[in-house]
C-alpha cells in the first residue's frame, strides 16, 4: 500500500490529441479516488498512465516515494481490474487468480491460502474449477475483483469495473467494492462515468473533462459548492437545473420569476455582489423545488408557479418536468453533459420552449400533467455561474481563471 | 464446446410426396456426384486396383511385391526418409517462425510493408521458387547469391592471398602454397635470395607490376625479389629475365634457425624487399601460407549432403509468410486488455507471450501446423525443380518418387500407383485430425 502522487501528469497521442493535461493529484494511502466524466474526458487515459499500460508523455507519476514513470506494469505492483474482465480465457477461476502469484513466484502453498481467502471473501469457491465462459457476468467480475485482491497490491486501479452489468447488479457489487477497499484499505483509483458510482464509492471524486482536471474533492463538496459549470451539471441526478438570470438587489430574476436570495447565500458568496444587474447562470437543483404544499411556511418571494410538462412517479418521489420561460444556459460545458443525459434518458429537448426545469417533489403532490403547481425554491441552497468564464461565484476571485475549453 | 445445431424437422410436404423431393434431390447431387465419381473414386479405385499389377499391366498380377519393394528399393527409402526429415522440421519450423514474424511485426511501424514481403513468395509457384533457389544456391560464389553473401563475410575474416594460384620455379623452394614456401639454403646477411613463382595466371598478376628487378647486395642486410618466373617461349628458371614481371604486396618473412618469423617486408612494385639490420646467420626466407589462400569456393548447396537442406530452407521461404498471416491474424483477436492485465499482474513479456498469447493462439497454432503436415507429405514440385538431377535422387521425397517412378523414366506404373496408395494412406491420419478439429469447432 502506497500513497499515489501525480504532478503534472500529460497524455499527448500520437495523432495530436491530448488526452490528459497536467493533472496534478496526491493521493492518500488507502484512499478511495474516482475519476469521473464523460467519454474522451482522459479518466481512462490517466489511470493506464499510472498503470504503466501507456506511455507517459509529460509530468511524473510517484508510489510512495518512487517514480515509476519508466517502470513497467510488473514492476509497479499495482492491479488492474478491467471494464470487460480480461480474464484468461484458457485458465480456470483458480489459476485465474493465482496467476499473478505465480507470476511472482510465490509458493504453492501461499498461493493457494490467498486464493481460497479471496474466493470465500468472494462467494466463488463453488466455482473455483470452472472457466471464465461458464460463469455468469457477476461471477466473472467477481473473478476479476479476486484476481486484484490476492495479489494484496500498492494499488487498486479499476476502469469502470461495473458498467458491463446491469442496474441491479451494479448496486450490488458497488457496495461490495467500497466494502472490500474500505476491509483491506488498500489505495484506489477507480474510473467511471457513471456519477452516481463516483459519488457514493469515492472518498473523494475528481471530475475531468477534456484531459483538464475540473475539480477535486469529497463528493458533498462537489455536490455543494461546483467549482463550475461543468461539475454542476454533471454531478448530481436529475441534472442541476441552470438558467440564465439577472442578479438584482437581494433577488434574482429569471424569465418572469423573480425570487429572493437568501442572506446565507450572499454572505457565502461575496463575489456576488459584483454580478449586481448583471446576468448569470443560475442554478438551482430539482431536489431544492419543492411543492409549496409541503412547505406552507414559504415566504412568498421564493415561489413559482408553473405548468407541469411531465410528471414521473418514482415511488418514494416524484420527478416534474417543466419550462421555464427563460433563456437556458447554452454554454459548451452544459451543452456537453446535457446533450449526454438527453440521449440517455431518450428526451428531445429542442422542442421545448423556454428552459426544461426538473423539481423532484414530495411523493404526496397533487401536481397533474398539464395542471399548474406552485413551486418553493430553497433559497439558502441557490448556485451561480459567471456566463463568460462558467466559474462558479463564490469569494473575492475577480477575474475568475478561463476554463479550459 | 459441442452444441450441435437444433435438430430441424424436414418438413413433409404433402403434395408431390416422396418422390418429387427425392428427384430434386437428385438433380442438386447429380452434378457433384458425377465429378466426385470421374475425378476422385474412379482414378482412385484404379490406383488400388492397378498397384497389385507389374510394371507390364493388368495382365501381371504381382500381389504386394509393389508394396514390398517401396521399402527394400533404396531409392524408395531415400525418399521416405526424406519425408520423415521434412515431417519432423517443416510444420514446426514454419508455425516457429510464422509466430515470431506475427509477434514481431505486431510492434513494429511499416508492418504491412514487412508483411507483404514475407507474404510475397505465397504468389509465386512452387516450382518457380524452386527455380529462384536453385540459381541463388549455386556453388560458385560468382553466381549463386547465397555464396556470393557467405563469400563476403568469409573473405572479410579470412580475405584470400594475392597469390592463390603459385607454385615454386626451382627446387631450391620448398614446401607447398598450403604451408608456406621457404626457400631451402640458409641465408646470412649481405645475401640476396631469389624466390621465382610459376604457375600464375596472368590475371592473378598485381595490376601495376613491373619489370622484375634483383637488388644489389648490401652489407648488414637481406636482400631479395619476388617475381613471376616465367617468359613465354622458355626461359631459364631461377633467373631473373626480361620481360618477367614482380609481383608486388607479397609478405616475405624472414625465420631464425628455431623457424620464428623475426622480420617481415613487402615487396614493392619491382619484386624488391630487403631486411635490414640483420646480425648473425642461419636465417631463413619464406613466404607465409596466407599469400597463397584461396578465396571461398562456395558452400555446395545443390550437392548430395546439403541438398534436402536448402529445398526446406525455400520451402520455409515460402509458407513462413502464410504462417505468419494467418497467426497474425489470430494475434489481432486476442483481446488486448487480457495481455494488459497478464502485464500488470506481474508477468514479464516473456511468460505473458508463454502463458497467455500461445495458449490463446493454439487453436491458430494448430491449423498451420495441420496445414503445413498435409501440404509436407505431399511435397513435390520445390524438389523437383531446386535438385538438379545429379542428385535428385538424394532429395528424393514420396510424391517424387511416385512421379519418377511413374512417369520420369522408369515408367513402372504398378510401383508408382503403390507409392501413390501408400502416401494417400500416410496423409488419412492427419486428414482425420483435421475433421475432428473442424467438428469441434462448430
Amino acid at each position: 500500500m502506497a500513497a499515489i502522487s501525480l504532478d503534472h501528469l500529460t497524455k499527448v497521442y500520437p495523432d495530436g490529441t491530448r488526452a490528459v493535461a497536467e493533472l496534478d493529484l496526491e493521493i492518500a494511502d488507502g484512499e478511495l479516488v474516482v475519476f469521473v466524466g464523460p467519454s474522451g474526458c482522459g479518466k481512462t487515459s490517466a489511470l493506464r498512465m499510472i498503470a504503466g499500460l501507456e506511455e507517459i508523455t509529460g509530468g511524473t507519476v510517484r508510489v510512495g516515494d518512487e517514480v515509476v514513470n519508466d517502470l513497467p506494469p510488473k514492476a509497479r505492483d499495482m492491479a488492474m481490474v478491467f471494464q470487460n474482465y480480461a480474464l484468461y480465457p484458457h485458465m480456470n477461476v483458480y489459476d485465474n487468480m493465482g496467476f499473478g502469484l505465480k507470476m511472482r513466484g510465490l509458493p504453492k502453498s501461499e498461493i493457494k491460502r490467498r486464493v481460497t481467502d479471496a474466493a470465500a471473501i468472494l462467494g466463488l469457491t463453488e466455482v473455483l474449477a470452472k472457466r471464465p465462459r461458464h460463469l455468469s457476468g457477476g461471477q466473472r467480475q467477481r473473478v476479476a475483483m479476486g484476481r486484484a485482491i490476492v495479489r494484496e497490491p500498492k494499488a487498486f486501479l479499476m476502469d469502470e469495473p461495473l458498467s458491463n452489468l446491469d442496474a441491479k447488479l451494479r448496486v450490488q457489487m458497488r457496495a461490495e467494492i467500497a466494502r472490500i477497499q474500505r476491509d483491506l484499505g488498500v489505495t484506489t483509483i477507480y474510473v467511471t462515468h457513471d456519477q452516481s458510482e463516483a459519488m457514493t464509492l469515492g472518498d473523494r471524486v475528481c471530475v475531468m473533462r477534456h484531459g483538464f482536471l475540473q475539480q477535486v474533492d469529497r463528493p458533498q463538496v462537489l455536490y455543494d459548492r461546483p467549482a463550475n459549470l461543468f461539475v454542476a451539471s454533471f454531478i448530481g441526478s436529475p441534472a442541476m437545473n441552470l438558467v440564465e438570470a439577472e442578479v438584482g438587489d437581494g433577488v434574482v430574476t429569471f424569465g418572469p420569476h423573480t425570487i429572493r436570495v437568501d442572506e446565507s447565500v450572499l454572505g457565502a458568496r461575496p463575489g456576488l455582489s459584483r454580478y449586481a444587474g448583471r446576468t448569470v447562470a443560475l442554478g438551482i437543483r430539482p431536489e431544492d423545488l419543492e411543492d409549496t404544499a409541503f412547505a406552507p411556511d414559504a415566504s412568498s418571494d421564493s415561489r413559482l408557479t408553473v405548468t407541469v410538462d411531465i410528471k414521473e412517479d418514482m415511488g418514494s418521489e416524484v420527478i416534474l418536468h417543466f419550462a421555464v420561460d427563460a433563456i437556458p444556459v447554452k454554454t459548451e460545458a452544459v451543452a456537453e453533459v446535457v446533450t449526454a443525459e438527453a440521449i440517455e434518458a431518450g428526451v428531445a429537448q429542442t422542442h421545448q420552449r423556454g428552459t426544461p426545469f426538473v423539481a423532484r417533489v414530495e411523493r404526496g403532490t397533487q401536481a397533474r400533467e398539464g395542471g399548474r403547481v406552485e413551486l418553493v425554491v430553497d433559497t439558502r441552497r441557490l448556485h451561480f455561474f459567471d456566463l463568460e468564464s462558467g466559474e462558479g461565484i463564490y469569494g473575492e476571485v475577480a477575474a475568475p481563471a478561463p476554463v479550459a475549453a | 464446446m459441442t452444441v450441435g445445431p437444433p435438430a430441424r424437422e424436414v418438413p413433409s410436404s404433402d403434395e408431390g410426396g416422396g418422390w418429387r423431393s427425392w428427384g430434386v434431390t437428385a438433380i442438386f447431387l447429380v452434378p457433384a456426384a458425377v465429378f466426385l465419381i470421374v475425378w476422385i473414386v474412379y482414378p482412385t479405385v484404379y490406383t488400388i486396383i492397378r498397384s497389385f499389377f507389374g510394371r507390364d499391366g493388368f495382365n501381371n498380377f504381382v500381389g504386394i511385391d509393389n508394396f514390398k519393394a517401396i521399402f527394400t528399393t533404396s531409392v524408395l527409402t531415400t525418399a521416405i526418409k526424406n519425408n520423415a526429415i521434412w515431417l519432423g522440421v517443416v510444420p514446426a519450423l514454419v508455425t516457429a517462425i510464422g509466430l515470431i514474424f506475427a509477434v514481431l511485426t505486431e510492434r513494429i511501424r511499416w508492418s504491412v510493408a514487412f508483411k507483404t514481403a514475407v507474404f510475397m513468395p505465397m504468389a509465386i509457384s512452387l516450382f518457380a521458387t524452386g527455380v529462384i533457389w536453385r540459381l541463388m544456391d549455386q556453388k560458385d560464389p560468382n553466381k549463386g547469391t547465397l555464396n556470393a553473401v557467405i563469400g563476403v563475410v568469409h573473405d572479410a575474416f579470412s580475405p584470400p592471398g594475392p597469390l592463390s594460384n603459385a607454385a615454386p620455379s626451382t627446387p631450391s623452394i620448398v614446401g607447398s602454397p598450403q604451408t608456406g614456401l621457404v626457400l631451402k639454403t640458409p641465408i646470412a646477411p649481405g645475401k640476396v635470395v631469389r624466390l621465382g613463382l610459376t604457375a600464375i595466371p596472368p590475371e592473378d598478376v598485381p595490376s601495376g607490376a613491373k619489370q622484375a628487378v634483383q637488388p644489389p647486395p648490401k652489407p648488414g642486410e637481406i636482400d631479395g625479389v619476388v617475381w613471376r618466373d616465367f617468359k613465354p617461349g622458355g626461359g631459364v628458371p631461377g633467373k631473373v629475365e626480361k620481360g618477367e614481371l614482380a609481383l608486388p604486396n607479397v609478405t616475405v618473412n624472414l625465420r631464425d634457425s628455431s623457424g620464428k618469423t623475426v622480420q617481415s617486408a613487402t615487396t614493392d612494385d619491382k619484386g624488391d624487399f630487403a631486411f635490414k639490420d640483420v646480425k648473425g646467420s642461419g636465417y631463413k626466407v619464406a613466404i607465409g601460407a596466407d599469400t597463397f589462400r584461396q578465396p571461398f569456393a562456395g558452400v555446395d548447396w545443390l550437392g548430395s549432403q546439403l541438398i534436402t537442406p536448402s529445398i526446406i530452407i525455400a520451402y520455409i521461404w515460402v509458407w513462413a509468410g502464410f504462417a505468419m498471416v494467418v497467426i497474425a491474424a489470430g494475434l489481432a483477436a486476442i483481446p488486448r486488455e487480457t495481455l494488459e492485465a497478464a502485464r500488470t499482474d506481474g508477468g514479464s513479456e516473456w511468460q505473458v507471450f508463454r502463458r497467455v498469447t500461445v495458449p490463446l493462439l493454439a487453436p491458430v497454432l494448430s491449423v498451420v501446423f495441420i496445414t503445413m503436415l498435409i501440404n509436407v507429405l505431399k511435397v513435390f514440385d520445390i524438389v523437383l525443380s531446386v535438385a538438379p538431377g545429379s542428385t535428385q535422387t538424394d532429395a528424393n521425397v514420396i510424391a517424387l518418387a511416385m512421379w519418377r517412378t511413374s512417369f520420369g523414366g522408369v515408367n513402372d506404373f504398378g510401383l508408382g500407383s503403390a507409392i501413390a496408395v501408400f502416401l494417400f494412406v500416410l496423409v488419412i491420419p492427419v486428414l482425420a485430425l483435421n475433421v475432428r478439429r473442424f467438428r469441434r469447432e462448430v
